[in-house]
């Protein structure tokens, strides 16, 4: 195994893994129903079979060593998975959804996966990141940027304020918290009549950048786009960024401090760490992100209604940060686009989509806990992964961390 | 004072109801360890075997048959054999395979069991497609009665078609009679002193011989006689039923038992009543607080949470390292 994780370390191994990743996701997205569903089903089995003879480890390997050309060959993929959509209005549609809670995803991480308490209320983070977009566009009439920089700020005060208890709570008494301020949010925006009580805001102003509008219909050299698709371009731009943000916080020494608490608090805090403060610093930028996320979303709807920051909506951002993996960007992202196109191409038979979310988290849980991309071991051995020992030792820990679990 | 009055009897009333599921989450969290988070949806779950129990019975003429007081307890032995049921397929795939693992796992996956009840209630009291509710109701078929997402109407059964001051006294003398039954059963049985034990150190009581397994089998089994007891005079209150509301009843019920201190069987009562009290009145004396009742209760058990999360009655625990 050893000899041909070392095989897959050359840059062209790797720009031909991202390329069946973007063609795997593009044929996900344009296929139908069965086909698409079929083929993630393939996908997540044959991940599952790659992470029992370590060859998802080897990849992870293989991608930081050679980080310029995964990210170069990336970010061209990138670009053209939307370009590629031409001119399919709802396949744009969900693809900008997936992308969307996949930022959310990113937030909801910081506070469940890294340090191990519960939230459930990221949906009504991205409520108030959709609403101050909302409101200040159709009350004020200010620039949607405006509204977003707003919804992030306030969003990461409001991640504060929820925080203060989280410092006397933990558990089961957590989780009551952030339930009850969910639902309370979603009463609360029920009957405020000044924002639309039960209809909500419609009719909010799309972003606009440099004078151009991100939701639009353009013909470029006679090919026509649909109007997500220039939107779908700057969520994916947002994305990158958030992904970049959440793999250095997990680097950084915060991210080793959030773990710390999440595995044992009285001890991370007689190593050192600052409780309060770390814990404090996951809500707030845990909201930062899903009022960036709920920013988002109002301007592929122009709608902010209280139905859609509701409670199942925070459990659903739940069951895709389990599904994919916590704690891992990379598996977090998997995971909501796995459920956010089965949950659009269930809309069909709306009835079944909270009975499918349920049953797939329940089936996680119980066959797979870890997600389908698990938590990586931290490697602190850093270069020096090249002598025997240390990927001896790392692929020790990773057989017994997955047997173990 | 006539307000006052009639506002004291539906807080007493909204308390019972949240007192009963309160318990339940106190009894399982006492021996397990663990918030089993879709008592509410089992407790609906009651509320609809119920309903589904007297379509069935009422058009194969039982009903008729015998006295109003014997056919409600009928169908309310029905409704608890179905939630004691359903209380062990809870244990048995949500709980059992996540007794080593965080606490977040049977949290979550207790959530998730309960959407899967919500979900099924819902396909099930609802002809799926429009075609045939049609079909259903153009022969008069009682089901279609029940049909629909839409609120169910609770057959005003416990009073016949008598008056609500009747529903509402009899509404507290069952739940007064399931108090004292169940304080009888804790305190006099075998079973319910063994899951005090547990409840209080389960290491010590494996070591004098209880039986845990068991124990843990009859719990779920009086926690769903419970939760069937609490969904039914919920949905007798309210006179409606509806397939989602589990979670807000679940979560109130929770919330009553956290305020009246997790481990303290009896401080749930006083939680329940604490937050009939607290919703009743806010809808009543604070204008236009109808809306923001859920809020105002929700917003006392955060209180209580950060500055009393012990309870009113329950104990400090100190963490030892």
């Amino acid at each position: 195994m050893k000899s041909f994780a070392k095989k897959l370390n050359t840059p062209w191994v790797i720009v031909l893994c991202n390329f069946v990743i973007a063609a795997l996701v593009h044929a996900i997205l344009i296929a139908e129903f069965a086909v698409s569903l079929g083929l993630m089903v393939a996908v997540v089995i044959v991940m599952l079979a790659l992470d029992r003879y370590g060859i998802i480890h080897a990849l992870f390997e293989a991608y930081t060593a050679q980080k310029k050309t995964a990210i170069i060959s990336g970010i061209f993929l990138v670009i053209a998975i939307p370009i590629s959509l031409t001119n399919n209005n709802y396949i744009g549609h969900i693809a900008t959804m997936a992308v969307i809670y996949s930022i959310a995803c990113l937030g909801l991480n910081f506070q469940m996966g890294s340090t191990d308490m519960t939230n459930f209320a990221p949906a009504a983070f991205m409520g108030i990141g959709a609403y101050s977009v909302a409101i200040c566009t159709t009350m004020f009439n200010t620039s949607p940027w405006v509204g977003m920089l707003l919804g992030m700020v306030v969003a990461g005060a409001f991640g504060f304020i929820i925080g203060l208890p989280t410092l006397k709570t933990k558990g089961y008494y957590l989780s009551l918290v952030t339930m009850a301020v969910q639902i309370a949010f979603t009463q609360l925006i029920y009957n405020l009549p000044a924002i639309g009580g039960a209809n909500g805001i419609s009719g909010v102003p799309k972003y606009a950048l440099f004078g151009l509008d991100l939701y639009k219909k353009y013909t470029i050299a006679g090919i026509k786009f649909a109007p997500q698709i220039p939107y779908l371009l700057l969520c994916i731009a947002f994305l990158i960024l958030a992904t970049f943000v959440a793999m250095r916080v997990y680097h950084s020494r915060t991210g080793l401090s959030l773990n710390a608490i999440a595995q044992d608090e009285i001890a991370a805090n007689c190593l050192g760490v600052h409780v309060p403060r770390q814990k404090l610093f996951a809500f707030v930028i845990g909201g930062v992100f899903c009022g960036l996320a709920g920013s988002l979303f109002v301007g592929l709807d122009s709608y902010a209604g209280p139905g859609s920051y509701n409670f199942s909506k925070s459990l659903m951002l739940i069951c895709m940060v389990i599904l994919g993996g916590m704690d891992n960007s990379i598996g977090i992202i998997v995971g909501a686009f796995l459920l956010t196109i089965i949950s659009e191409k269930l809309r069909d038979f709306a009835d079944f989509q909270q009975l499918v979310y349920g049953l797939i988290l329940v089936i996680m849980l119980i066959v797979r806990p870890n997600g389908i991309i698990p938590k990586r071991v931290r490697n602190y051995c850093g270069v020096s992964c090249r002598r025997p020992m240390c990927a001896a030792k790392a692929a020790d820990v990773v057989e017994e961390s997955s047997t173990g679990a | 004072m006539e307000m006052f009055s009639s506002l004291l009897v539906s807080a007493i009333l909204m308390g019972c109801t949240y007192t009963l599921v309160a318990i339940g989450y106190c009894l399982f969290f006492g021996v397990l360890d663990v918030v089993v988070f879709c008592c509410g949806d089992i407790a609906i779950f009651g509320g609809f075997s119920i309903i589904g129990a007297y379509t069935i019975l009422y058009s194969a003429g039982v009903l008729q048959a015998v006295p109003a007081f014997v056919a409600v307890l009928i169908m309310l032995t029905i409704a608890a054999i179905l939630c004691a049921a359903l209380g062990l397929i809870a244990y048995q795939f949500s709980i059992k395979p996540f007794e080593k693992s965080s606490t977040l796992m049977p949290l979550l996956s207790t959530i998730a069991l309960g959407v899967v009840i919500k979900e099924v209630l819902g396909l099930v009291f609802q002809p799926v497609v429009n075609s045939i509710a049609a079909v259903v109701t153009s022969v008069d078929d009682p089901l279609s009665v029940v049909g629909g997402r839409n609120p169910q109407a609770m057959p005003n059964l416990i009073a016949g078609s008598g008056s609500t001051d009747e529903r509402n006294l009899i509404i507290i003398a069952v739940t007064l009679a399931i108090l004292i039954a169940l304080f009888l059963f804790l305190n006099k049985t075998k079973i319910g002193l063994s899951m005090q034990a547990i409840s209080q150190n389960k290491e010590l009581a494996l070591m004098t011989g209880v039986n845990v397994k068991r124990t843990i089998t009859a719990t779920f089994i009086i926690g769903g006689i419970l939760l069937a007891v609490g969904g039914f005079l919920l949905s007798s209150y309210q006179t409606i039923i509806r397939f989602d509301g589990g979670a807000m009843y679940g979560s109130k019920g929770f919330s009553a038992a956290v305020v009246g201190g997790l481990k303290n069987t009896w401080g749930a009562v006083i939680g329940g009543m604490l937050l009939g009290f607290v919703e009743v009145f806010t809808a009543g004396y604070i204008p236009g607080g109808t809306q923001y009742q859920n809020i105002i209760a929700f917003l006392v058990v955060i209180l209580f949470i950060v500055f009393r999360p012990e309870g009113i009655i329950g104990e400090k625990s100190i963490e030892k390292v």
